[in-house]
């Protein structure tokens, strides 16, 4: 009987001492700053807090897309005890001193969304292939248009964004390979006075002279969607990125052609999960399956699925296979857990 | 230290130790070491290592640009540019460093050059035109600032040396690094408008520019010397937040670099500077921008919101604006 309970006491004790271990994981989800592609981060949060039994996870952003901001209030969240970080970066270079910081301390830090330069501390990226989907995209528009001799007019967002000159390049190549001319490429109008201003400036003085419009931003997006829509005789096709109201409107009403998905929401669900996991013993896999990427060699294509008229009203099912299939993929192929 | 001309100053009498409890330093230390216990109070972990860190790296760049904008204060003027300035010079080292290829040192020191050149360009049209200095730098910020946009076509520099990017992450007894070069420039300061004839002038030209001028101050030169120290100190904290980010990029200080423009007033203001020139304290500015630290740091971590804490800093300047307006009105009864 003495040893039975000499047991059972032992066990219990090893049992509050591992349980002592695992740490209270405090997820903090920050984007560069405030955008409506980030809308979706904080019912993810609460769905991680929830599924995950996270001690907390919160969306936080800095007031304006800035790097000192995003900084700042990174430092002032490790002081508030997070623990745990899914961060889309402010800079691709800019980001990783202060990101290597956090990890300095103990926490995981994951970038989500757009990834850093290596060499970095981060875990890993997790992120659609901003350039491959705005290849992806441009090639449907091609098909759009049909053959001939074609002009297209690309809409991106902002110059500082990780992903913009990565777009810039998928799109020229997918024009190259089809000997498609791009007459105009305007950057840096990822909010709506710049886009209005030069999105309608521009379609009013040379729309007559394009076949095509690629959009690979939110707020672009959303503005030639509308502005597709003004014109009205569907002349000119155009393809978008996200899934913005406006933007899936139009696809049904036939103004735009179809859109590139990114999942935000299954983006920074999966990345919480995965931090929970590397904050309480999980390591990311020594042969973890990560795939090429101009930024770095540890990139998780969270897949950037094409919706058009077939599909835009199973839009919200095709977003919860993926972010199915993406925790799934991680949790097996890409985190090492005793 | 409190630096007064000869026309203010008057002899404080009473005791020693009255007369060192009303200093402005002593009141903003004061106010420093009472918001630090609120904040500690609140959040154990205002005085976490991470956390002192982080804030002695701020404070290194706040404690700057104050200084920078102290530097023209001291002839009685001001200058708007100081963001614009400082980014245009970090914005020059990237270049040199990544498209050059130089060596940092030497990117560095072109880089200040390129703060005090510009700042100097502020003082020559100021003299020269007789305008004032704040119509002045409001039109050389955007200036500016659009031929540097124009120029490297909005690209981040990120190029930088690891070394120099480590620096920014450095830390000596437990705070950043980036305190060094602030508190040599602190001392560089105490000594120009304490103990050197040019440090004396700029002040005298900042407080009776006529009398000054019939002293055998060059008036004109001083104020150019004034803004060409204010471009090279705004040059300073650029590359010091260069170090932190590890790139030069070209919002660092917002758009035409107005974020600079609430701290660059507070520090020297708070520190007891008087606007129309001729009053400056060095230990005043940088115990001013600590303090503007803090309570900025206090606040993010008591989750208070960007509006609030713009608005706490925004009434935290009116505050000192009034008092300094009371102290020279009470200064002025005494001296009656």
């Amino acid at each position: 009987m003495k040893r039975i309970t000499t047991l059972l006491t032992g066990a219990a004790t090893l049992t509050v001492v591992a349980l002592g271990a695992q740490a209270e994981t405090k997820v903090a989800h920050v984007p560069g700053g405030p955008h409506p592609f980030f809308a979706d981060w904080e019912p993810a949060s609460i769905a991680a807090k929830e599924d995950f039994n996270l001690g907390a996870a919160d969306y936080k952003f800095p007031q304006k897309w800035e790097l000192n901001l995003q900084n700042d209030l990174l430092e002032s969240l490790v002081t508030q005890g997070y623990n745990a970080f899914a961060i889309h970066p402010g800079d691709p270079v800019g980001s990783v001193p202060t990101l290597n910081e956090l990890v300095g301390t103990g926490a995981p830090v994951i970038a989500v969304s757009a990834c850093v330069n290596d060499p970095s501390d981060v875990s890993f990226c997790l992120a659609s292939d901003a350039g491959a989907s705005a290849y992806t995209g441009t090639k449907h528009l091609i098909e759009a248009m049909g053959p001939g001799t074609r002009k297209i007019a690309h809409f991106t967002g902002w110059l500082v964004e990780p992903n913009t000159q990565l777009r810039i390049d998928g799109v020229a190549k997918a024009a190259a390979e089809a000997g498609v001319e791009i007459v105009q490429v305007i950057a840096d109008i990822d909010a709506p006075e710049p886009a209005e201003e030069k999105i309608g400036a521009y379609l009013a003085a040379h729309g007559s002279e394009i076949d095509g419009v690629i959009t690979t931003a939110w707020v672009p997006a959303v503005v030639a969607s509308n502005a597709m829509r003004r014109i009205g005789d569907k002349r000119i096709k155009m393809v978008a990125i996200d899934h913005d109201e406006v933007v899936m409107n139009a696809i049904r009403d036939g103004f735009v052609v179809g859109s590139m998905l990114q999942n935000p929401y299954g983006q920074a669900y999966v990345a919480a999960f995965a931090a929970d996991k590397l904050l309480n013993g999980c390591e990311v896999s020594a042969d973890a399956p990560f795939t090429s990427h101009p930024l770095t060699e540890r990139f998780i294509d969270s897949g950037a699925p094409y919706v058009d008229a077939s599909n835009v009203d199973t839009r919200a099912d095709v977003d919860r296979a993926m972010t199915e299939e993406l925790i799934r993929k991680v949790e097996a192929d890409f985190l090492s857990c005793n | 230290m409190s630096l007064v001309t000869s026309d203010a100053r008057k002899p404080v009498r009473g005791p020693e130790l009255m007369r060192l409890l009303l200093t402005n330093e002593f009141g903003l230390l004061l106010l420093i070491v009472v918001f630090g216990a609120l904040f500690y109070s609140v959040s154990s972990g205002f005085l976490s290592s991470f956390n002192l860190n982080s804030m002695s790296r701020a404070a290194a760049i706040n404690v700057m640009i104050g200084f920078s904008m102290m530097a023209v204060i001291a002839t009685g003027g001001l200058s708007l540019a100081v963001g614009a300035i400082g980014v245009c010079s970090a914005m020059v080292c990237g270049w040199l460093l990544q498209e050059i290829g130089l060596p940092w040192p030497y990117a560095l020191v072109a880089a200040i050059a390129t703060g005090a050149a510009l700042g100097a360009i502020n003082g020559m049209i100021e003299v020269k035109t007789r305008l004032h200095s704040f119509i002045v730098t409001l039109a050389t910020m955007s200036l500016f600032f659009g031929i540097m946009i124009f120029l490297t076509q909005a690209q981040t520099y990120r190029g930088i040396p690891a070394s120099f990017v480590s620096f920014g992450r450095m830390k000596v007894m437990g705070l950043s690094a980036t305190l060094g070069p602030t508190l040599v420039v602190a001392v560089a300061l105490i000594v120009l408008y304490n103990f050197t004839r040019v440090g004396k002038e700029m002040l005298a030209a900042g407080a009776k520019p006529q009398a000054a001028m019939l002293s055998g101050v060059r008036v004109g030169r001083m104020i150019v010397l004034a803004h060409a120290i204010s471009g090279g100190l705004a040059a300073i904290a650029a590359l010091l937040l260069v170090a932190r980010n590890g790139a030069a990029i070209p919002s660092m200080a917002g758009q035409q670099g107005q974020d600079w423009l609430l701290i660059a007033f507070l520090g020297p203001v708070l520190g007891g500077a008087v606007l129309t020139g001729g009053k400056i304290s060095v230990v005043g500015a940088f115990l001013g921008a600590v303090l503007v630290t803090v309570l900025s740091n206090g606040l993010l971590l008591m989750q208070i919101g960007d509006f609030w804490l713009q608005a706490t800093l925004g009434a935290t300047l009116l505050l000192a604006v009034l008092l300094d307006l009371a102290r020279r009105k009470f200064l002025e009864r005494r001296a009656q």
